[in-house]
This record gives C-alpha cells, sequence and structure tokens, in this order.
C-alpha cells in the first residue's frame, strides 16, 4: 500500500576508478579517502576465500600509492558486510594449503593495521568470523542498528578458533573476559550490544554509515582502553584456569576447540605489542591442530548438513515462489507446546490464535507466551518494545471463532486419537479446503487422522512434529501420509523455515524418526537401571559420550507413563524391541512419574535431581565405555531401520534430524555417521 | 428519515471487557490495553478481513499520555492494515455513542462504509500531577548545569510543591458551572425533590437487576487475558453487589453536600475501568457480506444544556430525537438511560413528566432492565458503546423491536439514539 522505497546510498563528489565486474571488492576514492566495498559476484553474500585475499592484497598495495589520507571498508550486500570464510572452498583444504591460507589471512590483516592511515570498518549486515577479524585490523568499526547486523566470532561452534587475529586483537580490545565470552559460546550480538562492549565504537543508521566512516577518519583515534588489570599473565593465568574448569565440566573433554581458544586468546591478551606475531603463530598452530580433529570435521559437516536442509526442495519441479505462504495461523490446545509453538509463531511476525476449551486453560497458555517473551527479551533477542509488539499477534481464545481465514491450524492438544480426531473433523468444517492441518503428536498416526471420518481435503493432514522446549530445539519433523500432495509439503517446509527450524520430512510411522531412534536406547538404559547398574553410572556414561542428558534423566522428563505409552504402541507395530522393562511398569504403578510427581529415576527437590537407587545384587555389571557403547549401538540400529524403511530421504538427514532433535553428541556426526558417502568429501 | 440501506448503519456485533472498579485488576492495564483486546476480540469473532475496515473510531475521555490519539494504537495493535485511519473522540460520559454517530456520519457523506467503534476508559490510571509552580521549578532543575547550580535549584522547593493534584478530581469538575457531577446530582435532587430512601432504592434495584442478569451480561464480555496476573483472565464485573440491601445504602455518608446532601457512593456510578467495540456498516455492505446484524441505527440527536444540571440532558436529547423521527420512549420495548447518579436518572424522569415534556415519560417498568453504571460502573470513554450493545443484545432475546439509548454528559449537554432490530 503505502510504502516507502529506501533511497539507495549514493556516495557524493567522486571519480570512480572501477575495475572490472568480476571482481569480488571494488576500490573507489571519495573525497581524498579510499573506500573499498566487498560485493561478490556471484554469492549473495561476501565471503573471504583466497582469491579474496589476493584482490584485498592488491588493493592495499594500490591505496598506499594513491598517497591517500584514510581507508574506509565497507559492504555493497544489502544484508551482508562479511560473513567469514568460505567454508566450502576453504573446506576442501589440508596441512600445508590450509596454513598458508591462514598464514595468509594474516598477513593481509596485519597489513591493513600497519598501513600508516587511519582505517575503519563501516559495518551492516553479517560480520562474523573472518569479516569481524577483518574489522578488528582496522582502527575503527562503526556499525549500522539495522536488525541485520550481527557480529561475532563463531568458529568454537565449528569446532575452530578465530585464527586470522581475531583471538589476539579482541581481548586486547575489549578485554580478556568479555573476549573469552565472545568466542567460547561463539554469540553473535547486535550493534548495540557490541557497542557496549566496545567492539564498536559508534551506533549508526544504515543510510548515514559510508559519510559517518568517511568523516570519522579526519578524527584522531580515540585512546584505547587499557585492561591491564585482566590482561596481564596473572590474570590471565586465573582466568584460564577458572574457565578451563567451567569448560571441561561443559564439554566433558569432547571439544577441544573451547580449550584451545582458552589458551591462546589468554595468551594474546597481554603479549606485548611488538610481539603480536607470537600469538598469530600460536592462532595458527591452533587452527591447524584443531582442523584435523573429528569434532571439527563433525562439526563441519553439521553446519553442511544445516545448509542443506535450508535449501532442500521436495519437488524440485515445483516452484515455491508460486505457493501461497502461511500468513495467519491458529494453535489448538494451549498446553506447553500449544504455546510454545504460538509464541515461536508470533516472534516471526506471523500472526497466530492460541485456542483452547476455557479461559483458565488459554490463561496458563498466555502466561507461558509472555514467559517465553520475557526470556527473550532478557537474552537480548529482542527488546521490551518488540516484545510487547509480537506479543500482541497471539490473539487468545475459548470459544468456537470462524478460522477460514487462517493458512494453518496446529493442534497440540492431548494425545488421545478420538479427540484429536474430533476436532480434525471440527477444523475441516471451519477452514478453508487450502487451510494445513497439522498435528504435533509425537506418537499417534497421521494417517489414522486423515482418514477419519469428517476429514475433508486429506492431502492437508499432515504431522508439525516440534520438540520441547520449541524456542530452543531447532528441529521440527514434516510427518508426511499417503495423501500427502507435494505443494503441502513445500508450502510446511517454508513455514518451518520461517520460524528458524530446521525442517526434516518424514513419512508417517509410529515415533516417526526422532522418538523412534530414541526409544531402544532409552528402554535399554532401564534395563540397565533394572539390573541394578547405578541411575548416575547410565547418565554420566552417555554425558561423557556426548549427549547433553543422561537417558534416564531425559525418562523423567519425558514421563515415564508417556514414555511407557509410546513404546507400548511400538510393539505392536516393530516388535520386542521397544517393550518397556518391568521396572518402568512398577514405577508408573507406584505413581512415579518422573519431574511431573516429582520422583521417577531420580528425586526432584527443588530443580535438584538426585538419582535413585534400584540396586539388587549387581554382580557382572558393564563399564561406562560398555554402556556407552551398548546403548548407542542401539540407535544406530534402529537409524538403520528407519533408513532401510524409507522413512527419510539418506542417511545424512537421519544424522541432521537426531542431532538436532536430542542434542546428540554433535562432534560425532550422528549415529549413521560414518556410513554416508558425504563424509568422505571433508 | 427514508430507509437507504446505503446509509443505513448498522451494528453487526459487539464485545466488551467485563467493567471493574478502579484500582483493580485493570490498574496492572491501560486504556490502549483494553481497546485492543475488544477490537482484536470483534474481528476474531465476525472472522471480517480487518483490511475491509474504512475506519476505527474510539472514544475516550482521559486517554493515556503515552499514546496520543490512542484509537491510531488500539487500531495497529489489534492487527488493522497500516491504511487504515483511527480518530479518538471526546463527549465526556457519551464518547462510545459519540463514536458511533460520528461513524454514521461519515457514512451518510460518502466517507467509509464499514468502521469499528466504541470507546475505552482506565480511570484508575488517570494521572496525578504537578501543579504548574513544582512544573517549572522542575524545568528550572533540569536545565541547571552546575552542581551549585543544582542545588539552588533544588532547594527551591517547598513541601506543598509535592501535594499532587489529583486529575481524576480534575476531570469530573465542569470548569463552567464550577461544580463536580456530584454536586450537579445533589442540586437535581433538591430542586426535584427526590429524597435519599428513593435514590438508595433505585440504586438497589440496579443491583438486584444486575445480579440477575449475570448469564445475560456475560454474552456481552470477553475475557481478559492478565498473564502477570494471579488469576490469569478475567471476565466477570466486579462491582455488582449480590447481597444489595438497602440498610448497607443507608449507612453510607453522603459524599458531595456534608451534612444534608443525599447522593451517596452508593447511590452514583461506579468509578470503573473497560471497554467496549462494535463492528458497525452500511445495511447494504452487511448483506453484501452475508452478515446478520443485530439491528440498525434508526437516529440519533445532541443537545446542550445548563452545566449545572448536566444530569437533564437525557429529557432533552430524547425531545430533539422525538422532533426528528416521531417515536416516543413509550414506543420503545427498552430503555438504556445511563445511571451517572440515582438523582440524575429519577429527575430526568420527573421532568419528562411534565408539560414542556408531554408524551414522552419513560416506561419505568422497561427501563434498564439488566441494571445500570451504578451496579456496574462508568468508565467514562466506553459507557457509551455499552448502553447500544447491551440494548441490542437485549432485544434479541426477548425478540423487541426498538431501543432508546440515552445518557447525560458533563459540561451540560445529553444524547440520545434510537435502535431497532431488523
Amino acid at each position: 500500500m503505502n510504502t516507502i522505497t529506501p533511497k539507495l546510498e549514493t556516495p557524493k563528489r567522486h571519480h570512480t576508478r572501477r575495475v572490472p565486474a568480476k571482481r569480488r571488492l571494488h576500490l573507489r576514492l571519495v573525497e581524498g579517502m579510499a573506500v573499498i566495498s566487498f560485493d561478490h559476484p556471484d554469492k549473495s553474500a561476501n565471503v573471504i576465500d583466497a582469491e579474496f585475499l589476493n584482490e584485498l592484497e592488491t588493493a592495499l598495495r594500490a591505496v598506499v600509492r594513491y598517497g591517500v589520507k584514510g581507508l574506509v571498508f565497507v559492504s555493497s550486500k544489502p544484508s551482508v558486510f562479511l560473513a567469514g570464510a568460505d567454508l566450502e572452498s576453504l573446506g576442501k583444504l589440508h596441512g600445508e594449503a590450509l596454513e598458508a591460507v591462514v598464514a595468509r589471512g594474516q598477513a593481509v590483516f596485519s597489513r591493513i593495521a600497519s598501513l600508516g592511515m587511519p582505517t575503519i570498518a563501516a559495518i551492516h549486515g553479517a560480520c562474523l568470523g573472518g569479516g569481524l577479524e577483518l574489522a578488528l585490523a582496522c582502527d575503527r568499526r562503526i556499525a549500522s542498528d539495522d536488525p541485520a547486523t550481527k557480529l561475532g566470532l563463531p568458529e568454537t561452534q565449528l569446532g575452530l578458533l578465530p585464527a586470522w587475529g581475531g583471538s589476539t586483537r579482541l581481548p586486547r580490545l575489549i578485554g580478556l573476559p568479555k573476549a573469552l565470552d565472545l568466542i567460547l559460546n561463539g554469540i553473535q550480538v547486535t550493534a548495540k550490544h557490541a557497542s557496549k562492549l566496545g567492539v564498536v565504537d559508534e551506533v549508526v543508521p544504515k543510510e548515514r554509515l559510508t559519510e559517518r566512516a568517511i568523516a570519522l577518519l579526519d578524527k584522531t583515534v580515540p585512546k584505547r582502553k587499557s585492561f591491564f588489570l585482566t590482561n596481564n599473565p596473572i590474570s590471565a593465568v586465573v582466568i584460564r584456569s577458572l574457565t578451563k574448569r567451567q569448560l571441561l565440566a561443559k564439554t566433558r573433554g569432547n571439544y577441544p576447540a573451547p580449550l584451545a581458544a582458552l589458551e591462546v586468546v589468554g595468551h594474546g591478551s597481554w603479549v606485548t605489542g611488538g610481539n603480536l606475531g607470537r600469538s598469530f603463530s600460536r592462532e595458527r598452530d591452533a587452527f591447524v591442530r584443531l582442523v584435523e580433529t573429528d569434532a571439527a570435521r563433525n562439526l563441519l559437516r553439521l553446519f553442511f548438513l544445516q545448509e542443506k536442509a535450508k535449501h532442500y526442495r521436495h519437488d524440485p519441479s515445483l516452484d515455491p515462489k508460486t505457493l501461497p505462504c502461511i500468513e495467519r495461523t491458529a494453535v489448538i490446545g494451549a498446553g506447553v507446546m500449544g504455546a510454545g509453538i504460538a509464541q515461536m509463531t508470533a516472534s516471526r511476525g506471523v500472526p497466530v490464535i492460541l485456542a483452547d476449551l476455557d479461559p483458565g486453560r488459554v490463561a496458563a497458555g498466555m502466561k507461558s507466551v509472555s514467559g517465553l517473551f520475557a526470556e527473550a527479551v532478557k537474552r537480548r533477542i529482542f527488546t521490551t518494545h518488540e516484545a510487547r509488539r509480537k506479543f500482541d499477534l497471539v490473539t487468545p481464545s475459548a470459544e468456537r471463532v470462524p478460522l477460514h481465514r487462517c493458512d494453518l491450524v496446529i493442534e497440540a492438544a492431548i494425545e488421545d486419537l478420538e479427540v484429536k480426531k474430533k476436532i480434525f473433523a471440527d477444523l475441516c468444517a471451519r477452514t478453508a479446503p487450502g487451510t494445513i492441518l497439522a498435528t504435533n503428536t509425537s506418537a499417534l498416526s497421521v494417517t489414522e487422522l486423515a482418514k477419519a471420518e469428517g476429514i475433508t481435503h486429506p492431502e492437508r493432514v499432515i504431522g508439525l512434529h516440534f520438540f520441547n522446549p520449541v524456542s530452543r530445539m531447532k528441529l521440527v519433523e514434516i510427518i508426511t501420509t499417503e495423501f500427502t500432495t507435494p505443494e503441502v509439503v513445500e508450502r510446511a517446509l517454508a513455514f518451518v523455515r520461517a520460524l528458524g527450524k530446521t525442517p526434516v520430512v518424514v513419512k508417517d510411522s509410529p515415533g516417526f524418526l526422532v522418538n523412534r531412534i530414541l526409544m531402544p536406547y532409552l528402554i535399554e538404559a532401564g534395563r540397565l537401571a533394572e539390573a541394578g547398574v547405578p541411575v548416575a553410572t547410565i547418565d554420566e556414561a552417555m554425558l561423557d559420550f556426548g549427549m547433553p542428558m543422561g537417558p534416564l534423566r531425559l525418562l523423567d522428563e519425558i514421563g515415564l507413563d508417556v514414555a511407557t505409552h509410546v513404546a507400548d504402541t511400538m510393539v505392536t507395530t516393530f516388535g520386542e524391541r521397544f517393550a518397556p522393562p518391568l521396572l518402568l511398569a512398577d514405577l508408573v504403578r507406584a505413581g512415579h512419574l518422573g519431574r511431573k510427581s516429582g520422583r521417577g529415576f531420580y528425586r526432584h527437590d527443588d530443580g535438584k535431581a538426585a538419582p535413585d537407587s534400584f540396586a539388587k545384587a549387581p554382580r557382572d555389571l558393564p563399564d561406562k565405555t560398555q554402556i556407552a557403547t551398548r546403548l548407542n549401538q542401539l540407535m544406530v540400529e534402529e537409524s538403520k531401520h528407519c533408513l532401510a524403511e524409507g522413512l527419510v530421504r539418506d542417511a545424512d538427514t537421519v544424522d541432521l534430524a537426531i542431532i538436532l532433535g536430542t542434542g546428540y553428541a554433535p562432534f560425532r556426526g550422528g549415529p549413521l555417521h560414518g556410513t554416508s558417502s558425504s563424509l568422505n568429501r571433508l | 428519515m427514508k430507509h437507504d440501506p446505503d446509509k443505513t448503519l448498522v451494528i453487526i456485533d459487539g464485545v466488551r471487557t467485563p467493567f471493574l472498579k478502579m484500582g483493580t485488576d485493570f490498574g496492572a492495564i491501560d486504556a490502549t490495553e483494553q481497546g485492543r483486546v475488544v477490537v482484536q476480540t470483534l474481528l476474531l469473532r465476525t472472522g471480517i478481513d480487518p483490511g475491509i475496515v474504512d475506519e476505527l473510531i474510539f472514544g475516550c475521555v482521559s486517554q493515556p499520555a503515552d499514546a496520543a490519539n490512542l484509537a491510531r494504537v488500539i487500531a495497529l495493535r489489534a492487527g488493522l492494515p497500516e491504511y487504515v485511519p483511527a480518530m479518538t473522540v471526546h463527549r465526556n460520559c457519551a464518547s462510545g455513542l459519540e463514536a458511533l454517530t460520528v461513524a454514521s456520519d461519515r457514512l451518510h457523506a460518502g466517507r467509509g462504509e464499514v468502521f469499528i467503534v466504541g470507546g475505552t476508559e482506565n480511570m484508575s490510571r488517570i494521572p496525578l500531577f504537578f501543579s504548574l509552580v513544582a512544573a517549572a521549578k522542575f524545568a528550572a532543575l533540569s536545565r541547571a548545569k552546575s552542581a551549585g547550580g543544582k542545588a539552588a535549584a533544588a532547594f527551591g522547593f517547598r513541601p506543598a510543591d509535592f501535594a499532587p493534584v489529583v486529575g481524576l478530581k480534575l476531570g469530573l469538575t465542569d470548569p463552567v458551572s464550577g461544580l463536580n457531577m456530584g454536586e450537579t446530582a445533589e442540586l437535581l435532587a433538591r430542586e426535584f425533590d427526590i429524597s435519599r430512601e428513593v435514590q438508595d432504592e433505585f440504586a438497589l434495584q440496579s443491583h438486584l437487576k444486575a445480579a440477575a442478569a449475570r448469564d445475560a451480561l456475560a454474552r456481552e464480555i470477553v475475557p481478559v487475558y492478565l498473564p502477570d496476573s494471579n488469576a490469569g483472565f478475567v471476565d466477570r464485573e466486579n462491582g455488582i453487589r449480590e447481597g444489595q440491601t438497602r440498610e448497607a445504602l443507608a449507612r453510607l455518608a453522603p459524599v458531595f453536600e456534608r451534612n444534608t446532601g443525599t447522593v451517596t457512593a452508593g447511590n452514583s456510578s461506579q468509578i470503573s475501568d473497560g471497554a467496549v467495540a462494535l463492528l458497525v456498516m452500511s445495511e447494504a455492505k452487511a448483506e453484501s457480506l452475508g452478515l446478520a446484524p443485530l439491528g440498525r441505527l434508526v437516529d440519533f440527536a445532541w443537545s446542550g444544556c445548563d452545566p449545572k444540571r448536566m444530569g437533564l440532558g437525557p429529557a432533552f436529547a430524547i425531545r430533539d430525537l422525538h422532533e426528528r423521527i416521531g417515536l416516543r420512549p413509550d414506543d420503545a420495548d427498552l430503555v438504556e438511560i445511563n445511571e451517572a447518579f440515582a438523582a440524575q436518572v429519577l429527575a430526568v424522569m420527573k421532568l419528562l413528566k411534565t408539560e414542556p415534556f408531554d408524551g414522552l415519560a419513560l416506561p419505568e417498568d422497561r427501563l434498564n432492565p439488566q441494571g445500570g453504571a451504578i451496579a456496574l460502573g462508568h468508565p467514562v470513554g466506553a459507557t457509551g458503546a455499552r448502553l447500544v450493545l447491551t440494548a441490542l443484545k437485549q432485544l434479541r432475546a426477548t425478540g423487541g423491536k426498538h431501543a432508546l439509548v440515552s445518557l447525560c454528559i458533563g459540561g451540560g449537554q445529553g444524547g440520545a439514539a434510537w435502535l431497532e432490530t431488523l
């Protein structure tokens, strides 16, 4: 309707020395200053590869030759400054070739730092990894206050560390503790937050970015704060040992990258200005060592699998742009999952009706939603104002209202097939034929629902299985039946991606993919406890293995009654390997259902959980490694069954789903890792 | 008036929040939020595409300071597209009715076909003000630059500067006559010889009728969800006293006239928070959308009268309306007069029996059958719309055809509207 097209940035008086179009960056002169703008010709994001470094080096030489008074770095892309290293091309390098690129990047960025004229990075959009390292080599950084602007050094999340000078320059700029927080957690911050931390000097509206950068070149660089209290050898040792303890507890020795980063960043914080080269060498050595670790290989693979899932097309002959978007939604059921799904949807700007049977239930749901938004504000995902506007998108309803304008309805009511059948029949009567009707069921048959009485247009009945908690778990299983059309799948894929989640398409089958694979693992864990293996030992074994939570603790979270019920349904279809141990039935009978009843495998008091003991006369009990191997093997076996049954497209999908849906040790690559051919590429 | 479906305004549906006494649950939210809830729920219930709304018009007397033109804020936050304009209207106690009549004028002027109208008021949140003297001293303090200057400015304050002026009191006092609303009611009680007992009896009936009508009232109300409260939601009025008695009313002291007064908190309307929203459109548009209206707005009248006797406003408005459409209160199946004060409604009833208002007497057996503002509360910006909503819902329930709605207005005005079912 009434929109204004933003004016594109036009530099004022300048004479352009444009170089041939295929370049990754362009150099021009503006009012006596040099401006280098990044603009990758073939990609939507600017990334750093060997060619980029070549061009940058050439450009820097030219800049010195022209005798300009200062240098600005900007990007011509609408929402990326410089997104980091090009993982695809650099991921193919090994050994000396890789080391050379690392050294090259360090050298070129150091050249920027020693250019002999004021330099400034004018950042709009994603400025991550190597991109931020380039900016750190400049005298100053300013950033736009646009939501697209994000700054961070996420290398540790890929099992690596910043090795283009970032591990050295960041702690010297903002102090060791804040630098460690950013690097070890790989967090990405907004411009405002970055300014508070000292990573950038000023926050500027994006339309004014370049002109402000040029104006700042004339002003003297502000004296940088000295962090001698934290950036000295003694403090570094203290901070390192404290942090190391925390890291080891968290990673259980499975992830070498944060530990290596801790060493390098700690040292880099205090090494004298003339000896920066020593720190850069350590960065390089650590990087080259880390790249060869399984953890790095598998984390990188996971990254690529997620990227693949972002672009997966269920039916390549369909152009997703021709399919109607999901613009209005409704969630039936205001329980934990319903509220979580509604909040997630609203947080992405999609209006959602949150419906339940009576105002009391709806009120509880709205409280959950409100709490989730408050948490998001606390975690700096939104400002209070933004959260309020997004909360407005949730319309509560305790009455039967028209839903014909909804594009998607997600049912998250109780796990009772008859109740769901009734709900879906009612939904069919209230919605348009094109409305997708999805169930969040984790155990019931979506096909049964699609076939039920009163269902019209069964091709629109699918499963959208979210995981708990919705705000944190990235995976959504899209469950298809024999009736589902490709259009419905593509629309569902687009919706899940719009939520920022990773979709995986799974054929309807009890437990779908993730819960199906988890079940035998959980059941066996229960059997071990029954046999007398201490609860803590079993869970510790899997924590050491790399799971985020032990299996018995997980059972307590799911609810022993729920787990038993799910297992029983699966026995009918798949056989005895899903038969729950008698211990589970005993516990359920005694009313110990897990966390919700205060007691299960653990006693839950005030959020603390103390393992219960079921020890009989233990003999010949397996040790932790044996336990872990045995339990993991069950997941592997079940994964193979799923693959053989054609539930999903390929082994990669299984790995991705299990890691995202259960937190399965990402550094291991997934249960089918090793059987997939894509692994060998990396 | 000739009936032209393109120019006749019909009311499709309406919803309202429960009306709550000031200082209770709605103290946690504001008038804007109340308005957003009713508009959003109305859109949800009717299932219309918000894009077809031509304008949103809402009444509000004490607009929150942080929401200038709160109708616009409500419209955007309730999900109306940016291109739908919005306006806030203010005719004191009848602002909620003013919103409806403005929509009717718009329709007649060819400036729109579909409107969302209503009113909202949160009297809990009417601010306390600093006196002008104190405000000047604060300004001086913030202008002072040096520590010495700031200290000097701070020393300029006196204890009296911190005594706030109660905004609510200011709002309920008419600046022309110098009387507050209660004092105008006392004047009418004296001049029309309306005793304390008669007023208390009227008040009692209001509570009893409202208590008996809980189910019917529930059909007008939508729950308001308050995530930060313990209960999580409110869906029930809290002003109605189920067990109200004459004795309890008799124990209350008069508020506006010390020793000889008759108007008490018990026989006055309650100071309350609440909001109402109505979906209205031309009759032709309703037909083309396949929507069945609750009723149509036949006509309305606004009149002025003596500010000292503002409570008589309805009499003049009803007379003016009669002059326009020839219908009398007795022709109505139902009459809703806002109960600003028992004394005020009773005075209107007496006046309408006198000669200058020949034939316009109110049918007392059909007056406020479900109680009124004495029991339900009077959030000033919203009440006008509530009377329209309740009148139409009652007509539907009883199968009646005509309803007369009228209010007195602080400052000396009256408003009246005639509704009929289709």
